[in-house]
């Protein structure tokens, strides 16, 4: 896959890729858990990750823009735990149903690259 | 769905801008504040945290460009704003945006015009089923009622040859046949009081003239027409003589004297006196496989065994005696074009031969051996304005796109120069991070704008003059099928003409703007850089105007070639007067006289209108001395033996006693006819001189004895008239012409449709000619209204002078002159005003140059050569360019020519005066304008 870099960063400060497309799929994963605000979903990732991807909201933003419009996910204005407003994101069906494929190809994927790099 | 949802996401975030950007500016205050406080609940201090947050935010506007970007109202947007800048660039510079939109909806106008004419009268497909499959006997264009000839003579058939082909169509899907030409008919439509089912006429319509077309019983068949109402004309309804009185009117005709009546089905009206059952309407968009006659367009489609009451004349439908039929053919598309066409041909020569005696010689068997018409693919059936105007219309095609690509050169070199000077704007934009591609699309929105709008005021140059040339093209037809209202395919092609001539003048600058350098032109001495330094800025300007001297040069030369033509035309020796003479034609047939009754009637009129104030003379004929339909037969001459094949057909004119004096057709030998020449006296004729020199080439014609086929008796020759132009403005050839005494014609005549003699329709005349003192004009009222004094329902058809007659002959030629001439003096005005540009914008940049010599010593007078030489280079590579390309595209319009060569030196020579005459003109002004650089001020400005 042709990798545009969305930037990241490894825990020992060097830059890690994170191949183009994959970061829709993990805010899809990663908003199939509960609706979040954009902070929140950049913390998830980078938690998760053990800090190897960062996302930084330049490209966060727009993905979720993105994702909006294509019907994948909703917004809606919530209070957050510390009473401020914040923008909540929501899976959809439509998004729901995405990931699933999209995981589903993402693991045909590593899977024939693993077969390649293990022959 | 989701696209639907998305659109209306995006046109709210067009629309409401400001709430989409406080939404999102909303959205990163809370996103720096929950990062802020993850911060602080990690240890930081709310300073810190706060400020580690903001770093890691980055640059705010960045991210909100980055979401902005995201979606696809943001590339709308871009486009949106390119456009304002556009409308702002070309708001502040009006003169410029003024001449461009002018000279583009001028251009683009002229083309959509022309396109519509074209579009209607030469490319569009008739409205039937299939009309690919449709081919004509011949190419149709001429009508009329040939005797003696052989089988296809002017694509003439019999109606038995075409009955014998609507029954065995042969290697065709269908063969159909209609008279060649219209009839007029006088309609009295009682239809509207007749609707109660009492089947009586209402005497309270007015009769009027309608165009009748005769067809056969499968016309609409074969064309695959269907009627809009009821039903069209079917092979029942054309099964006996005099048997079918059925009518299927034309959808203008239903409208206009009709009244759109929806219940006219069944209802009868009355032409020339007969009822006629109306049973059906056809669509608005059809006029039949040939579109009328002339200009003339039919009305109404009958029967072509309802001939005799159409025509008001004995049957023709007898075998083998009348060609006045023209067929058409629906193909199979399995069988090839040439086999169909050699059994045509098979079927005509069969036809000829067996109407041979028993005996062929061997030559004439050959002859009929080669006897053959042309089948011609013909989906946009046959028309007479498409042969009288089509080739005109693709020249002015030609013509117009010329025209256009000037006005695109113009527009190229304006916009190129702009470019220039304003470069130093576009390697600011460049400096400030502006992409190459995105000034690319700013400069080329601008040229669009500029060309769409040019269009649509095209569009309306288009409509006006359209409808102008259309009111020419059809002058006195109260019904045209053609319109100026632009249709799709005319509103598709001005649309590609704009997108192109956009794309063609705007393309160049858009890239030499795009190819400035940035820092170059930032530095200080900048303002020489333009086109001093880019040898290929300089090249362009001056190779677009060589390009417009030449395409002037060329349209001028033809324009001139065409205004000659049409001088020549005007200024020929007719051979008949051309001042002082009035025509009408009258058509006593449709006021219901007999025959016999004409003699009485042509008598009263010559008396009525000889005592007419301001009348010379009065005279009544068959045809007005020069006409597109004439009458013709063959002649003998006893002593004379014809060579193989010499046609002897001659015109004819049946005229009354004052006719060569009031016409104005000298007699060169002999005398003229008289009012003594009677019924009872010796039978006389006229012939002109062309007769004389073909038959009597040695010795005195008068007082020798000659017969005409169809006429009774021997005529003796006491007069020589003058040869006339008798047929066309464009005669070359005068053709022979015997003139018959009115009054020794024939009561009664052997018809061919049966044994016993009938009334000869040959007693009615149909042209009254008065010789005035004054001017003709002023008679017209009188001669009505003495008409109308003998009877009030003798229609006058129509009433001009002869110069009026003359100038409808040649109204094509009218037409392209004047459309040619206006079109190059066009073209040489905009050349001129791109000429003046180019050279306005080198004096301006050569100011200082021009100062530095001056300041010198350099005289004025050096300093206008230096600049006129310059132009005069131009002019010179561009003539020197433009009369090779002359020369071929004269060759092309020569078959339009009249009385002038392709190479009239008068024109040639009158064309390279004007373009240089005007050239010279576009480049003194700005020249002088540069002896007056006041060398103190051209140094020290910057």
């Amino acid at each position: 896959m042709p990798a545009k870099i969305v930037e990241g960063k490894q825990q020992d400060g060097k830059s890690s890729d994170l191949v183009q497309g994959t970061l829709e799929m993990l805010i899809l994963k990663t908003l199939a858990l509960e609706p979040m605000h954009g902070y929140g979903v950049a913390l998830r990732i980078e938690q998760i990750s053990d800090g190897v991807f960062r996302v930084n909201p330049g490209s966060l933003l727009p993905a979720l823009s993105r994702m909006e419009r294509a019907g994948r996910v909703r917004s809606e204005w919530r209070a957050t735990e510390n009473n401020r407003r914040a923008k909540y994101y929501l899976l959809t069906a439509t998004g729901r149903k995405a990931l699933t494929s999209e995981t589903e190809q993402w693991h045909r994927q590593i899977a024939a690259i693993s077969r390649i790099l293990e022959a | 769905m989701i696209w639907l949802t998305n659109l209306v996401a995006g046109l709210k975030g067009l629309f409401h801008k400001q709430s989409v950007e406080h939404e999102l500016d909303e959205e990163l205050d809370s996103y720096v504040a929950a990062s802020a406080a993850h911060k602080q609940s990690a240890g930081m201090n709310p300073e810190q945290a706060r400020h580690a947050a903001l770093v890691e935010l980055g640059s705010r506007n960045a991210v909100k460009h980055h979401v902005w970007s995201s979606r696809w109202e943001s590339t709308l947007d871009g486009l949106l704003q390119d456009i304002r800048v556009s409308v702002r660039m070309l708001a502040k510079s009006p003169g410029f945006t003024a001449v461009a939109l002018l000279s583009l909806a001028l251009g683009i106008g002229a083309n959509t015009a022309i396109f519509t004419l074209i579009h209607q009268i030469v490319l569009r497909d008739l409205p039937v089923r299939d009309p690919q499959q449709l081919v004509s006997f011949g190419d149709s264009v001429g009508a009329g009622i040939n005797g003696g000839v052989d089988l296809g003579t002017n694509r003439m058939f019999t109606y038995d040859f075409a009955r014998q082909l609507e029954e065995n169509p042969g290697p065709f899907l269908g063969v159909a046949s209609y008279f060649s030409g219209l009839n007029l008919v006088s309609v009295h439509s009682a239809a509207k009081g007749q609707g109660q089912g009492q089947g009586q006429d209402v005497e309270d319509q007015s009769t009027t003239q309608a165009e009748a077309s005769l067809v056969s019983g499968n016309y609409f068949r074969v064309l695959g027409a269907d009627a809009l109402l009821g039903r069209t004309i079917t092979p029942s309804d054309a099964t006996t003589l005099d048997g079918n009185p059925v009518v299927v009117l034309s959808h203008h005709f239903w409208r206009q004297y009709l009244s759109s009546d929806p219940a006219i089905l069944g209802k009868t009206i009355s032409i020339n006196g007969f009822p006629f059952a109306v049973i059906g309407v056809m669509p608005e968009q059809f006029n039949g496989f040939k579109e009328g006659s002339g200009l003339h367009v039919s009305d109404f489609w009958v029967p072509i065994t309802m001939q005799p009451q159409i025509m008001l004349q004995p049957s023709m439908l007898v075998p083998r005696k009348y060609y006045f039929l023209h067929m058409f053919a629906r193909r199979d598309p399995q069988v090839p074009l040439a086999s169909d066409q050699q059994w045509l041909d098979q079927q005509i020569r069969d036809y000829i031969r067996a109407g041979e005696g028993s005996v062929v010689s061997p030559a004439r068997q050959q002859e009929i051996n080669r006897k053959t018409v042309q089948l011609l693919p013909s989906p946009g059936g046959v028309s007479q304005l498409r042969a009288l105007y089509g080739d005109s219309l693709k020249i002015l095609m030609v013509v117009v796109v010329l025209v256009l690509l000037i006005a695109c050169a113009n527009l190229a070199n304006f916009l190129l120069a702009r470019a220039a000077t304003r470069q130093r704007e576009i390697a600011t934009r460049l400096a400030l991070g502006s992409s190459r591609a995105r000034i690319v699309r700013q400069s080329l929105i601008e040229t669009l704008l500029l060309s769409f709008t040019g269009g649509l005021l095209g569009l309306g140059v288009a409509f006006v003059a359209t409808r102008a040339l259309i009111a020419f093209v059809v002058e006195g037809v109260s019904y045209t099928t053609l319109s100026p209202m632009p249709d799709s395919s005319v509103l598709l092609f001005t649309v590609a003409v704009s997108l192109g001539t956009g794309l063609l003048f705007g393309v160049a600058p858009a890239f030499a703007a795009a190819h400035t350098g940035a820092a170059s032109s930032l530095s200080s001495n900048a303002r020489v850089a333009p086109g001093s330094g880019d040898r290929s800025s300089r090249i362009w300007p001056k190779t677009l105007v060589t390009a417009q001297v030449m395409l002037s040069l060329v349209l001028l030369v033809g324009a001139g070639l065409f205004l000659r033509t049409l001088q020549n035309l005007q200024d020929q020796d007719y051979g008949f007067a051309r001042t002082h003479l009035l025509l009408a034609t009258f058509n006593a047939k449709l006021a219901g006289y007999q025959p016999s009754q004409a003699p009485a009637l042509n008598q009263r009129l010559l008396e009525r209108l000889s005592a007419l104030p301001g009348v010379r003379s009065a005279a009544l004929s068959n045809d007005p001395p020069i006409s597109n339909s004439v009458w013709g037969s063959s002649i003998a001459i006893p002593g004379y033996i014809p060579a193989p094949k010499e046609p002897m057909d001659v015109t004819l004119n049946r005229v009354t006693g004052r006719y060569f004096e009031t016409v104005g057709i000298p007699i060169v030998a002999g005398r003229a006819i008289t009012p003594d020449d009677s019924a009872t006296s010796l039978k006389v004729a006229v012939v002109n001189q062309a007769l004389v020199r073909h038959f009597f080439p040695k010795g005195d014609p008068i007082g020798r004895a000659f017969n005409i086929a169809g006429i009774v008796g021997s005529l003796q020759i006491v007069g020589i008239a003058r040869d006339i132009k008798s047929e066309s403005p464009r005669d070359e050839v005068v053709y022979p012409m015997v003139y018959l005494p009115l009054a020794q014609i024939a009561p009664m005549e052997m018809n061919g449709s049966g044994p016993v003699p009938v009334e000869n329709q040959n007693l009615f005349v149909s042209t009254i000619e008065l010789r005035t003192t004054g001017d003709p004009e002023q008679t017209i009222r009188e001669l009505r209204s003495a008409v109308a004094g003998i009877d009030p329902n003798l229609p006058i058809l129509s009433v001009h002078t002869i110069q009026e007659q003359v100038y409808s002959m040649m109204t094509h030629e009218t037409l392209i002159s004047r459309l040619t001439g206006i079109f190059s003096l066009l073209a040489l005005a905009l050349a001129s005003i791109g000429l003046y540009g180019v050279m306005s914008y080198n004096v301006v940049r050569r100011t200082n140059e021009i100062g530095i010599r001056l300041a010198l010593g350099a005289q004025t007078r050096a300093v206008l050569w230096m600049v006129l030489r310059e132009s005069l280079w131009l002019l010179g590579i561009g003539i020197a360019l433009g009369l090779p390309i002359t020369l071929v595209a004269v060759r092309v319009i020569r078959q339009q020519l009249f009385g002038v060569g392709v190479l009239d030196p008068l024109t040639f020579a009158g064309a390279i005066a004007i373009v240089s005459g005007m050239t010279l003109l576009a480049a003194w002004l700005p020249a002088r304008r540069a002896t007056r650089v006041d060398p103190m001020v051209a140094l020290r400005c910057d």
